[in-house]
Protein backbone atom coordinates (compact mmCIF):
# COMPACT_ATOMS: atom_id res chain seq x y z
CA UNK A 1 0.00 0.00 0.00
CA UNK A 2 2.39 2.48 0.95
CA UNK A 3 4.57 1.38 -2.11
CA UNK A 4 1.85 2.10 -3.94
CA UNK A 5 1.11 5.47 -2.63
CA UNK A 6 4.61 6.22 -3.07
CA UNK A 7 4.43 5.76 -6.88
CA UNK A 8 1.84 7.51 -7.00
CA UNK A 9 3.50 10.53 -5.75
CA UNK A 10 6.40 9.68 -7.84
CA UNK A 11 4.28 9.60 -11.29
CA UNK A 12 2.64 12.50 -10.26
CA UNK A 13 6.02 14.23 -9.69
CA UNK A 14 6.89 13.19 -13.39
CA UNK A 15 3.95 14.25 -14.78
CA UNK A 16 4.92 17.83 -13.01
CA UNK A 17 7.70 18.15 -14.65
CA UNK A 18 7.40 17.43 -17.71
CA UNK A 19 4.20 19.63 -18.06
CA UNK A 20 6.55 22.42 -16.71
CA UNK A 21 9.20 21.89 -19.45
CA UNK A 22 6.99 21.06 -22.05
CA UNK A 23 7.18 24.59 -23.82
CA UNK A 24 11.10 24.65 -23.16
CA UNK A 25 11.65 22.10 -25.47
CA UNK A 26 8.66 22.26 -27.68
CA UNK A 27 9.14 25.32 -29.57
CA UNK A 28 6.55 25.16 -32.19
CA UNK A 29 3.80 27.85 -32.04
CA UNK A 30 1.42 25.68 -33.53
CA UNK A 31 1.99 22.35 -30.54
CA UNK A 32 2.14 25.28 -28.07
CA UNK A 33 -1.56 26.16 -29.38
CA UNK A 34 -2.75 22.70 -29.03
CA UNK A 35 -1.09 22.29 -25.45
CA UNK A 36 -2.45 25.87 -24.26
CA UNK A 37 -5.87 24.61 -26.09
CA UNK A 38 -5.81 20.90 -23.84
CA UNK A 39 -4.88 22.81 -20.92
CA UNK A 40 -8.02 25.41 -20.95
CA UNK A 41 -10.62 23.06 -22.00
CA UNK A 42 -9.60 20.22 -19.08
CA UNK A 43 -9.73 23.21 -16.62
CA UNK A 44 -13.10 24.17 -18.22
CA UNK A 45 -14.17 20.29 -17.86
CA UNK A 46 -13.06 20.42 -14.64
CA UNK A 47 -15.26 23.08 -13.31
CA UNK A 48 -18.01 21.77 -15.47
CA UNK A 49 -17.54 18.29 -13.64
CA UNK A 50 -17.83 19.94 -10.39
CA UNK A 51 -21.32 19.65 -10.66
CA UNK A 52 -22.17 18.21 -13.69
CA UNK A 53 -20.35 14.86 -12.88
CA UNK A 54 -20.05 14.51 -8.77
CA UNK A 55 -23.49 15.92 -8.39
CA UNK A 56 -24.79 14.53 -12.22
CA UNK A 57 -26.40 18.16 -12.96
CA UNK A 58 -26.06 18.11 -16.30
CA UNK A 59 -25.79 21.67 -17.46
CA UNK A 60 -24.86 22.73 -20.82
CA UNK A 61 -25.37 26.58 -19.99
CA UNK A 62 -21.67 26.92 -19.19
CA UNK A 63 -21.13 29.14 -21.67
CA UNK A 64 -22.96 31.85 -19.55
CA UNK A 65 -20.52 31.81 -17.12
CA UNK A 66 -17.76 31.77 -19.72
CA UNK A 67 -18.90 34.75 -21.65
CA UNK A 68 -20.00 37.08 -18.48
CA UNK A 69 -16.32 36.12 -16.92
CA UNK A 70 -14.76 36.69 -20.95
CA UNK A 71 -17.16 40.29 -20.97
CA UNK A 72 -16.78 41.73 -17.10
CA UNK A 73 -12.88 41.65 -17.71
CA UNK A 74 -12.59 43.10 -20.90
CA UNK A 75 -14.84 45.64 -20.16
CA UNK A 76 -13.35 46.79 -16.81
CA UNK A 77 -10.02 46.75 -18.77
CA UNK A 78 -11.47 48.61 -21.89
CA UNK A 79 -13.71 51.17 -20.41
CA UNK A 80 -11.78 51.30 -17.13
CA UNK A 81 -8.23 50.66 -17.79
CA UNK A 82 -8.31 47.93 -14.78
CA UNK A 83 -5.99 45.15 -15.07
CA UNK A 84 -7.53 41.44 -16.28
CA UNK A 85 -6.50 39.93 -13.75
CA UNK A 86 -8.45 42.03 -11.14
CA UNK A 87 -11.33 41.32 -13.97
CA UNK A 88 -10.50 37.54 -14.04
CA UNK A 89 -11.79 37.71 -10.15
CA UNK A 90 -14.00 40.14 -10.81
CA UNK A 91 -16.35 38.21 -13.75
CA UNK A 92 -15.47 35.15 -11.42
CA UNK A 93 -17.85 37.01 -8.65
CA UNK A 94 -19.81 38.43 -11.36
CA UNK A 95 -20.56 34.74 -12.70
CA UNK A 96 -20.98 33.07 -9.09
CA UNK A 97 -23.74 36.13 -8.61
CA UNK A 98 -25.17 35.35 -11.88
CA UNK A 99 -25.66 31.37 -10.80
CA UNK A 100 -27.70 32.22 -7.98
CA UNK A 101 -31.13 33.60 -9.89
CA UNK A 102 -30.08 31.00 -12.96
CA UNK A 103 -29.53 28.12 -10.75
CA UNK A 104 -33.14 29.31 -8.22
CA UNK A 105 -34.64 29.14 -11.75
CA UNK A 106 -33.19 26.08 -13.54
CA UNK A 107 -32.91 24.00 -10.20
CA UNK A 108 -36.74 23.18 -10.03
CA UNK A 109 -36.66 21.19 -12.90
CA UNK A 110 -34.91 18.23 -13.20
CA UNK A 111 -32.94 15.81 -15.63
CA UNK A 112 -33.14 16.87 -19.62
CA UNK A 113 -35.48 19.50 -18.59
CA UNK A 114 -33.19 21.13 -16.19
CA UNK A 115 -30.69 20.61 -19.06
CA UNK A 116 -32.62 22.64 -21.69
CA UNK A 117 -33.16 25.12 -19.29
CA UNK A 118 -29.48 25.97 -18.91
CA UNK A 119 -29.04 26.11 -22.42
CA UNK A 120 -32.14 28.77 -22.28
CA UNK A 121 -29.73 30.63 -19.75
CA UNK A 122 -26.79 30.81 -22.12
CA UNK A 123 -28.81 31.83 -25.18
CA UNK A 124 -30.76 34.21 -23.28
CA UNK A 125 -27.21 36.14 -22.19
CA UNK A 126 -25.93 35.78 -25.90
CA UNK A 127 -28.63 37.55 -26.87
CA UNK A 128 -28.43 40.43 -24.20
CA UNK A 129 -25.20 40.94 -25.30
CA UNK A 130 -25.82 41.09 -29.23
CA UNK A 131 -29.07 43.01 -28.76
CA UNK A 132 -28.13 45.85 -26.14
CA UNK A 133 -25.26 47.68 -28.21
CA UNK A 134 -24.37 50.00 -25.34
CA UNK A 135 -23.29 47.64 -22.55
CA UNK A 136 -20.58 46.05 -24.61
CA UNK A 137 -20.11 46.88 -28.48
CA UNK A 138 -23.16 44.45 -29.66
CA UNK A 139 -22.32 42.01 -32.47
CA UNK A 140 -19.37 42.72 -33.98
CA UNK A 141 -17.28 42.63 -30.25
CA UNK A 142 -14.32 44.67 -30.43
CA UNK A 143 -10.79 43.33 -30.10
CA UNK A 144 -8.73 43.75 -27.18
CA UNK A 145 -5.94 46.84 -27.39
CA UNK A 146 -2.32 45.06 -27.92
CA UNK A 147 0.06 46.47 -25.38
CA UNK A 148 2.92 44.27 -26.49
CA UNK A 149 4.54 42.09 -23.55
CA UNK A 150 2.50 43.45 -21.07
CA UNK A 151 2.50 40.76 -17.71
CA UNK A 152 0.55 42.92 -15.17
CA UNK A 153 -2.46 43.71 -18.50
CA UNK A 154 -1.86 39.60 -18.55
CA UNK A 155 -0.46 40.28 -22.23
CA UNK A 156 2.55 38.33 -23.31
CA UNK A 157 5.07 38.21 -26.35
CA UNK A 158 6.13 34.66 -25.30
CA UNK A 159 3.79 32.00 -26.18
CA UNK A 160 4.56 29.81 -23.46
CA UNK A 161 3.68 32.70 -20.76
CA UNK A 162 0.37 31.84 -22.11
CA UNK A 163 0.93 28.39 -21.60
CA UNK A 164 1.80 28.58 -17.41
CA UNK A 165 -1.31 30.47 -17.07
CA UNK A 166 -3.95 28.30 -18.13
CA UNK A 167 -1.67 25.41 -16.59
CA UNK A 168 -1.80 27.33 -12.91
CA UNK A 169 -5.64 27.92 -13.84
CA UNK A 170 -5.70 23.94 -14.40
CA UNK A 171 -3.91 23.40 -11.34
CA UNK A 172 -6.06 25.56 -9.30
CA UNK A 173 -9.10 24.13 -11.03
CA UNK A 174 -7.62 20.29 -10.10
CA UNK A 175 -6.92 21.62 -6.44
CA UNK A 176 -10.06 22.74 -5.44
CA UNK A 177 -11.84 19.08 -7.07
CA UNK A 178 -9.21 16.85 -5.01
CA UNK A 179 -10.27 18.96 -1.59
CA UNK A 180 -13.88 18.77 -2.45
CA UNK A 181 -13.58 14.99 -3.34
CA UNK A 182 -11.94 14.63 -0.38
CA UNK A 183 -14.55 16.07 1.77
CA UNK A 184 -17.99 15.90 2.99
CA UNK A 185 -19.23 17.96 0.59
CA UNK A 186 -18.09 15.35 -2.44
CA UNK A 187 -19.83 12.79 -0.60
CA UNK A 188 -22.75 14.96 -0.81
CA UNK A 189 -22.16 15.87 -4.07
CA UNK A 190 -22.03 12.07 -5.36
CA UNK A 191 -25.17 11.24 -3.39
CA UNK A 192 -26.85 14.30 -5.07
CA UNK A 193 -26.23 12.90 -8.05
CA UNK A 194 -26.88 9.40 -7.48
CA UNK A 195 -30.77 9.66 -5.43
CA UNK A 196 -31.68 13.53 -4.50
CA UNK A 197 -34.19 11.95 -2.60
CA UNK A 198 -32.21 9.24 -0.24
CA UNK A 199 -30.04 12.46 -0.04
CA UNK A 200 -32.63 14.65 1.75
CA UNK A 201 -33.73 11.60 3.83
CA UNK A 202 -30.35 11.15 5.36
CA UNK A 203 -29.93 15.18 6.30
CA UNK A 204 -28.46 16.50 3.24
CA UNK A 205 -29.57 20.19 2.25
CA UNK A 206 -29.95 19.15 -1.46
CA UNK A 207 -30.90 22.47 -2.85
CA UNK A 208 -28.08 24.57 -1.13
CA UNK A 209 -25.66 22.14 -1.71
CA UNK A 210 -26.51 22.60 -5.55
CA UNK A 211 -26.34 26.11 -5.28
CA UNK A 212 -23.09 26.70 -3.54
CA UNK A 213 -21.48 23.68 -6.20
CA UNK A 214 -23.27 25.79 -8.91
CA UNK A 215 -21.82 29.04 -7.59
CA UNK A 216 -18.05 27.49 -6.88
CA UNK A 217 -18.39 26.11 -11.02
CA UNK A 218 -19.54 29.52 -12.48
CA UNK A 219 -16.74 31.02 -10.94
CA UNK A 220 -13.90 28.55 -12.08
CA UNK A 221 -15.39 28.79 -15.92
CA UNK A 222 -15.64 32.53 -16.10
CA UNK A 223 -11.79 32.30 -15.07
CA UNK A 224 -11.41 30.42 -18.46
CA UNK A 225 -13.58 33.06 -20.26
CA UNK A 226 -10.93 35.78 -19.07
CA UNK A 227 -8.25 33.72 -20.44
CA UNK A 228 -9.33 32.85 -23.37
CA UNK A 229 -10.45 36.67 -24.30
CA UNK A 230 -6.95 37.70 -23.66
CA UNK A 231 -5.70 35.14 -25.69
CA UNK A 232 -7.28 35.71 -28.63
CA UNK A 233 -7.28 38.90 -28.41
CA UNK A 234 -10.91 38.93 -29.48
CA UNK A 235 -14.30 39.46 -28.02
CA UNK A 236 -18.19 39.41 -29.57
CA UNK A 237 -21.37 37.55 -28.01
CA UNK A 238 -20.82 34.59 -30.48
CA UNK A 239 -17.41 33.36 -29.08
CA UNK A 240 -18.13 34.42 -25.82
CA UNK A 241 -21.72 32.91 -25.08
CA UNK A 242 -20.62 29.76 -27.95
CA UNK A 243 -23.10 26.90 -27.23
CA UNK A 244 -19.77 24.90 -28.15
CA UNK A 245 -18.37 25.63 -25.47
CA UNK A 246 -20.76 24.65 -23.11
CA UNK A 247 -21.23 21.32 -25.12
CA UNK A 248 -17.00 20.54 -25.02
CA UNK A 249 -17.08 21.22 -21.05
CA UNK A 250 -19.24 18.46 -20.90
CA UNK A 251 -18.00 16.81 -23.90
CA UNK A 252 -14.63 15.94 -22.17
CA UNK A 253 -15.73 15.47 -18.91
CA UNK A 254 -18.62 12.75 -20.24
CA UNK A 255 -15.62 11.01 -22.48
CA UNK A 256 -13.02 10.88 -19.60
CA UNK A 257 -15.18 9.88 -16.64
CA UNK A 258 -17.46 12.45 -14.89
CA UNK A 259 -16.95 12.59 -11.45
CA UNK A 260 -13.74 12.01 -11.30
CA UNK A 261 -10.49 13.84 -10.64
CA UNK A 262 -8.49 13.79 -13.82
CA UNK A 263 -11.16 12.49 -16.36
CA UNK A 264 -11.57 15.99 -17.73
CA UNK A 265 -8.05 16.50 -18.36
CA UNK A 266 -7.96 13.02 -20.32
CA UNK A 267 -11.25 13.37 -22.24
CA UNK A 268 -9.73 16.92 -23.16
CA UNK A 269 -6.46 15.40 -24.54
CA UNK A 270 -7.95 12.72 -25.89
CA UNK A 271 -10.65 15.11 -28.15
CA UNK A 272 -8.33 17.67 -28.71
CA UNK A 273 -5.42 15.53 -29.84
CA UNK A 274 -7.95 13.57 -32.24
CA UNK A 275 -9.66 16.89 -33.65
CA UNK A 276 -6.32 18.25 -34.87
CA UNK A 277 -5.14 15.11 -36.12
CA UNK A 278 -8.06 14.78 -38.19
CA UNK A 279 -7.96 18.24 -39.19
CA UNK A 280 -4.71 17.92 -40.88
CA UNK A 281 -4.95 14.79 -42.26
CA UNK A 282 -8.55 14.91 -43.81
CA UNK A 283 -9.55 18.60 -43.84
CA UNK A 284 -8.11 19.12 -47.15
CA UNK A 285 -10.43 16.83 -48.40
CA UNK A 286 -14.11 16.49 -48.55
CA UNK A 287 -15.35 19.15 -46.14
CA UNK A 288 -16.81 17.69 -42.63
CA UNK A 289 -14.87 14.30 -43.55
CA UNK A 290 -12.85 15.14 -40.06
CA UNK A 291 -15.95 16.01 -38.45
CA UNK A 292 -17.65 12.93 -39.05
CA UNK A 293 -14.79 10.69 -37.73
CA UNK A 294 -14.99 12.91 -35.20
CA UNK A 295 -18.31 12.19 -33.92
CA UNK A 296 -18.02 8.37 -34.82
CA UNK A 297 -14.94 8.71 -32.02
CA UNK A 298 -17.04 10.33 -29.66
CA UNK A 299 -20.40 7.67 -30.19
CA UNK A 300 -17.78 4.65 -29.80
CA UNK A 301 -16.42 6.42 -26.27
CA UNK A 302 -19.71 6.83 -25.43
CA UNK A 303 -21.62 3.71 -26.78
CA UNK A 304 -18.70 1.05 -24.99
CA UNK A 305 -17.08 3.26 -22.10
CA UNK A 306 -20.25 5.06 -20.54
CA UNK A 307 -18.28 5.10 -17.65
CA UNK A 308 -15.50 7.08 -19.50
CA UNK A 309 -11.75 6.26 -20.24
CA UNK A 310 -11.23 7.13 -16.06
CA UNK A 311 -13.60 4.09 -15.74
CA UNK A 312 -11.44 2.09 -18.15
CA UNK A 313 -8.66 3.09 -16.44
CA UNK A 314 -9.47 2.46 -12.96
CA UNK A 315 -10.88 -0.63 -13.84
CA UNK A 316 -7.47 -1.97 -15.18
CA UNK A 317 -5.82 -1.06 -12.21
CA UNK A 318 -7.66 -2.55 -10.02
CA UNK A 319 -7.37 -6.05 -11.90
CA UNK A 320 -3.47 -6.08 -12.50
CA UNK A 321 -2.46 -3.17 -9.85
CA UNK A 322 -3.47 -3.21 -6.58
CA UNK A 323 -5.93 -5.72 -6.75
CA UNK A 324 -8.42 -4.66 -4.49
CA UNK A 325 -12.27 -3.67 -4.50
CA UNK A 326 -13.71 -0.29 -5.22
CA UNK A 327 -12.38 2.31 -2.89
CA UNK A 328 -14.64 4.32 -0.75
CA UNK B 1 -56.79 2.23 22.66
CA UNK B 2 -55.96 5.83 23.90
CA UNK B 3 -52.53 7.32 24.45
CA UNK B 4 -53.75 6.67 28.31
CA UNK B 5 -54.54 3.25 28.34
CA UNK B 6 -51.24 2.96 26.97
CA UNK B 7 -49.36 4.48 29.62
CA UNK B 8 -51.30 2.35 32.09
CA UNK B 9 -50.50 -0.72 30.65
CA UNK B 10 -46.89 -0.19 30.70
CA UNK B 11 -46.79 1.42 33.90
CA UNK B 12 -44.93 4.34 34.07
CA UNK B 13 -45.67 7.36 32.09
CA UNK B 14 -43.86 7.62 28.34
CA UNK B 15 -42.74 10.69 26.99
CA UNK B 16 -44.63 11.24 23.39
CA UNK B 17 -42.09 11.29 20.50
CA UNK B 18 -44.30 11.74 17.38
CA UNK B 19 -48.17 13.04 17.32
CA UNK B 20 -50.04 12.84 14.41
CA UNK B 21 -53.76 15.05 14.57
CA UNK B 22 -56.05 15.03 11.39
CA UNK B 23 -53.61 14.28 8.87
CA UNK B 24 -55.26 14.84 4.81
CA UNK B 25 -53.83 14.45 1.46
CA UNK B 26 -55.76 14.09 -1.94
CA UNK B 27 -53.89 13.31 -5.23
CA UNK B 28 -56.20 14.79 -7.44
CA UNK B 29 -59.50 13.35 -6.53
CA UNK B 30 -58.15 10.79 -4.17
CA UNK B 31 -57.85 11.27 -0.88
CA UNK B 32 -54.88 9.34 -0.05
CA UNK B 33 -54.90 9.87 3.51
CA UNK B 34 -58.20 10.76 5.87
CA UNK B 35 -58.25 12.68 8.89
CA UNK B 36 -55.86 10.14 10.25
CA UNK B 37 -54.48 10.73 14.03
CA UNK B 38 -52.73 8.46 16.05
CA UNK B 39 -49.74 9.11 18.83
CA UNK B 40 -45.92 7.16 18.98
CA UNK B 41 -44.52 6.89 22.47
CA UNK B 42 -41.12 7.34 22.73
CA UNK B 43 -38.80 3.82 22.71
CA UNK B 44 -42.17 2.20 21.86
CA UNK B 45 -42.49 0.43 18.16
CA UNK B 46 -45.93 1.13 16.35
CA UNK B 47 -46.73 -0.99 13.51
CA UNK B 48 -48.54 1.02 10.18
CA UNK B 49 -50.56 -1.95 8.23
CA UNK B 50 -52.95 -1.82 5.77
CA UNK B 51 -54.05 -3.60 2.37
CA UNK B 52 -52.16 -2.08 -0.53
CA UNK B 53 -53.41 1.85 -0.98
CA UNK B 54 -54.31 2.11 2.06
CA UNK B 55 -51.86 5.01 2.60
CA UNK B 56 -49.01 3.69 5.09
CA UNK B 57 -46.57 5.18 2.47
CA UNK B 58 -48.44 8.56 1.92
CA UNK B 59 -48.27 8.63 5.88
CA UNK B 60 -44.47 8.21 5.68
CA UNK B 61 -43.90 10.99 3.21
CA UNK B 62 -46.11 13.23 4.94
CA UNK B 63 -44.55 13.30 8.30
CA UNK B 64 -40.91 12.85 6.81
CA UNK B 65 -41.78 16.18 4.79
CA UNK B 66 -42.14 14.42 1.25
CA UNK B 67 -45.07 15.54 1.04
CA UNK B 68 -47.09 18.28 2.34
CA UNK B 69 -50.21 17.54 4.21
CA UNK B 70 -53.43 19.64 2.97
CA UNK B 71 -53.79 19.84 6.79
CA UNK B 72 -53.28 18.25 10.01
CA UNK B 73 -50.10 18.22 12.17
CA UNK B 74 -46.98 16.34 12.82
CA UNK B 75 -45.34 17.32 16.08
CA UNK B 76 -42.52 15.75 16.71
CA UNK B 77 -40.03 15.77 20.45
CA UNK B 78 -42.31 18.40 20.91
CA UNK B 79 -41.99 20.42 17.75
CA UNK B 80 -44.15 20.89 14.82
CA UNK B 81 -42.55 19.38 11.80
CA UNK B 82 -45.13 20.08 8.91
CA UNK B 83 -43.83 22.49 6.27
CA UNK B 84 -40.03 21.38 7.27
CA UNK B 85 -38.13 19.88 4.37
CA UNK B 86 -37.05 16.32 4.67
CA UNK B 87 -33.28 17.10 5.54
CA UNK B 88 -34.73 19.83 8.44
CA UNK B 89 -36.34 16.66 9.63
CA UNK B 90 -33.79 13.99 9.66
CA UNK B 91 -31.63 16.60 11.53
CA UNK B 92 -34.85 17.05 13.86
CA UNK B 93 -34.37 12.86 14.36
CA UNK B 94 -37.16 11.54 12.35
CA UNK B 95 -34.71 9.06 9.90
CA UNK B 96 -36.64 6.88 7.54
CA UNK B 97 -35.90 4.31 4.96
CA UNK B 98 -37.96 3.72 1.56
CA UNK B 99 -40.00 1.13 0.25
CA UNK B 100 -37.85 0.27 -2.64
CA UNK B 101 -34.09 0.68 -1.35
CA UNK B 102 -32.11 3.66 -2.63
CA UNK B 103 -28.30 3.28 -2.20
CA UNK B 104 -26.12 5.04 -3.65
CA UNK B 105 -25.16 3.08 -6.22
CA UNK B 106 -21.77 4.04 -7.18
CA UNK B 107 -21.21 4.31 -3.88
CA UNK B 108 -19.26 1.70 -1.89
CA UNK B 109 -21.62 0.66 1.55
CA UNK B 110 -19.01 2.51 3.79
CA UNK B 111 -19.01 5.95 1.70
CA UNK B 112 -23.21 5.62 1.59
CA UNK B 113 -23.30 5.47 5.62
CA UNK B 114 -20.69 8.05 5.74
CA UNK B 115 -22.83 10.26 3.84
CA UNK B 116 -25.91 9.84 6.42
CA UNK B 117 -22.84 10.32 9.47
CA UNK B 118 -21.90 13.76 8.20
CA UNK B 119 -24.68 15.06 9.28
CA UNK B 120 -23.99 15.07 13.19
CA UNK B 121 -19.95 15.82 12.27
CA UNK B 122 -18.37 16.67 8.51
CA UNK B 123 -15.03 14.78 9.98
CA UNK B 124 -14.61 12.41 7.72
CA UNK B 125 -12.55 10.37 10.57
CA UNK B 126 -15.18 10.80 12.50
CA UNK B 127 -17.71 10.03 10.28
CA UNK B 128 -15.70 6.80 8.89
CA UNK B 129 -15.45 5.41 12.60
CA UNK B 130 -19.20 6.33 13.37
CA UNK B 131 -20.44 4.45 9.71
CA UNK B 132 -18.59 1.65 10.57
CA UNK B 133 -20.45 1.55 13.63
CA UNK B 134 -23.68 1.56 12.29
CA UNK B 135 -22.62 -1.25 9.61
CA UNK B 136 -21.36 -3.45 12.20
CA UNK B 137 -24.70 -2.65 13.81
CA UNK B 138 -26.75 -4.06 10.83
CA UNK B 139 -24.18 -6.84 10.00
CA UNK B 140 -23.15 -5.68 6.97
CA UNK B 141 -19.16 -5.23 8.08
CA UNK B 142 -18.45 -8.00 4.80
CA UNK B 143 -19.74 -5.94 2.28
CA UNK B 144 -18.37 -2.46 3.94
CA UNK B 145 -16.06 -1.92 0.54
CA UNK B 146 -18.93 -3.55 -2.30
CA UNK B 147 -20.58 -1.34 -4.63
CA UNK B 148 -24.12 -0.61 -3.14
CA UNK B 149 -25.84 -1.60 -6.81
CA UNK B 150 -24.20 -4.99 -6.28
CA UNK B 151 -25.87 -5.65 -2.89
CA UNK B 152 -28.46 -8.28 -2.49
CA UNK B 153 -32.20 -7.07 -1.31
CA UNK B 154 -31.52 -7.92 2.45
CA UNK B 155 -28.30 -6.19 2.33
CA UNK B 156 -29.65 -2.92 0.23
CA UNK B 157 -32.40 -2.87 3.12
CA UNK B 158 -29.69 -2.98 6.16
CA UNK B 159 -27.57 -0.23 4.05
CA UNK B 160 -30.78 2.01 4.18
CA UNK B 161 -30.69 1.28 7.88
CA UNK B 162 -27.51 1.62 8.34
CA UNK B 163 -27.16 4.63 6.49
CA UNK B 164 -30.38 5.85 8.42
CA UNK B 165 -28.66 5.26 12.12
CA UNK B 166 -25.71 6.96 11.40
CA UNK B 167 -27.67 10.23 10.89
CA UNK B 168 -28.59 9.31 15.34
CA UNK B 169 -31.78 9.13 14.92
CA UNK B 170 -34.40 9.27 17.63
CA UNK B 171 -36.83 7.84 15.53
CA UNK B 172 -36.65 5.52 12.76
CA UNK B 173 -39.45 5.16 9.95
CA UNK B 174 -39.16 1.38 8.28
CA UNK B 175 -40.99 1.58 5.44
CA UNK B 176 -41.91 -2.41 4.47
CA UNK B 177 -38.30 -3.77 5.26
CA UNK B 178 -39.39 -7.05 4.28
CA UNK B 179 -40.99 -6.67 1.74
CA UNK B 180 -38.75 -9.57 -1.18
CA UNK B 181 -37.49 -10.94 1.86
CA UNK B 182 -37.26 -15.19 2.58
CA UNK B 183 -38.73 -16.21 5.41
CA UNK B 184 -35.15 -16.91 6.81
CA UNK B 185 -34.26 -13.24 5.92
CA UNK B 186 -37.40 -12.03 7.50
CA UNK B 187 -36.27 -13.77 10.76
CA UNK B 188 -32.89 -11.73 10.75
CA UNK B 189 -34.84 -8.20 9.88
CA UNK B 190 -37.15 -8.81 12.65
CA UNK B 191 -33.75 -9.64 15.26
CA UNK B 192 -32.53 -6.75 13.63
CA UNK B 193 -35.51 -4.04 14.11
CA UNK B 194 -35.70 -5.59 17.50
CA UNK B 195 -32.29 -4.84 18.30
CA UNK B 196 -32.87 -1.21 17.07
CA UNK B 197 -35.30 -1.04 19.33
CA UNK B 198 -33.65 -2.58 22.79
CA UNK B 199 -31.00 -0.16 21.67
CA UNK B 200 -33.40 2.96 22.83
CA UNK B 201 -34.62 3.83 19.47
CA UNK B 202 -38.61 4.68 18.48
CA UNK B 203 -39.60 2.71 15.68
CA UNK B 204 -42.31 3.18 13.37
CA UNK B 205 -42.57 0.56 10.92
CA UNK B 206 -45.02 0.14 7.95
CA UNK B 207 -45.28 -4.00 7.04
CA UNK B 208 -47.21 -6.58 5.18
CA UNK B 209 -45.73 -9.68 6.71
CA UNK B 210 -48.02 -10.35 9.72
CA UNK B 211 -45.42 -12.35 11.28
CA UNK B 212 -43.05 -10.01 11.65
CA UNK B 213 -45.22 -7.62 12.83
CA UNK B 214 -46.77 -9.70 15.57
CA UNK B 215 -42.89 -10.11 16.72
CA UNK B 216 -42.24 -6.58 16.44
CA UNK B 217 -44.81 -4.31 17.37
CA UNK B 218 -46.47 -3.77 20.65
CA UNK B 219 -48.88 -1.16 19.35
CA UNK B 220 -50.51 -1.72 15.56
CA UNK B 221 -52.54 1.49 13.93
CA UNK B 222 -54.64 -0.20 10.63
CA UNK B 223 -55.45 1.97 7.66
CA UNK B 224 -57.77 1.48 5.00
CA UNK B 225 -58.90 3.90 1.92
CA UNK B 226 -56.96 6.40 4.02
CA UNK B 227 -58.53 6.40 7.24
CA UNK B 228 -57.20 4.87 10.47
CA UNK B 229 -60.00 1.74 11.34
CA UNK B 230 -58.40 0.35 14.33
CA UNK B 231 -55.47 0.90 16.87
CA UNK B 232 -54.52 -2.07 19.42
CA UNK B 233 -52.27 -4.24 20.59
CA UNK B 234 -51.19 -7.05 18.43
CA UNK B 235 -53.76 -9.40 19.55
CA UNK B 236 -56.52 -6.67 19.89
CA UNK B 237 -55.94 -6.10 16.00
CA UNK B 238 -56.45 -9.66 15.03
CA UNK B 239 -59.68 -9.87 17.00
CA UNK B 240 -60.82 -6.98 15.29
CA UNK B 241 -63.91 -8.06 13.35
CA UNK B 242 -63.36 -4.13 11.18
CA UNK B 243 -59.57 -5.30 10.17
CA UNK B 244 -60.43 -9.02 8.94
CA UNK B 245 -62.99 -7.38 6.71
CA UNK B 246 -60.55 -4.81 5.26
CA UNK B 247 -57.82 -7.82 4.92
CA UNK B 248 -60.91 -10.18 3.56
CA UNK B 249 -59.15 -13.11 2.62
CA UNK B 250 -55.80 -13.06 4.11
CA UNK B 251 -54.99 -15.11 6.91
CA UNK B 252 -53.63 -13.15 9.67
CA UNK B 253 -51.34 -15.06 12.22
CA UNK B 254 -52.42 -14.87 15.90
CA UNK B 255 -49.82 -13.85 18.43
CA UNK B 256 -47.85 -16.69 19.66
CA UNK B 257 -47.49 -16.09 23.48
CA UNK B 258 -44.63 -13.98 24.78
CA UNK B 259 -44.29 -12.13 21.78
CA UNK B 260 -46.90 -9.38 22.27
Amino acid sequence: MQNLDKWKALSLAALAAIVLVLPLVVKSSFAIDIFIRILLFSFIGVAWNLMGGYAKQLSLGHAAYFGLGAYTSTILQIDFGISPWIGMIAGGVVAMLASLPIGWLCFRLRGPYFTIATIATAQALMLIFLKFRDLAWGAEGTTIPNLGNAPLMMQFEAKAAYYYVALGLLVVGLAITHLIERSWMGYYLVAIGEDEDAAEAIGVNAPRIKRDIYMISSFLTALAGTFYTQYIYFIDPATAFSFSISIEAALVSIVGGIGTLWGPVIGTILLETTSTLLQSWLGGSVGGVQLTVYSLILMAVILWRPTGLMGMISEAWRRYVSRKPARA
Amino acid sequence: MSAANRRERKGTPMAEALVIRGLNKRFGGLRAVQDVSFTVQENETVALIGPNGAGKTTSFNLITGFHRPDSGSVSAYGREIVGLKPHDICAHGLARTFQVAKPFGAMTVLANVMTGAFLRDKHIAVAREKAREAIEFVGLSAREHTAAKDLTTIDQRRLEMARALATEPRLLLLDEVMAGLNPAEIDQAVALVGKLSKRGLTIVIVEHVMRAIMAVARHIVVLDHGQKIAEGSPKEIVENPEVVRAYLGSYVHPPTPGET
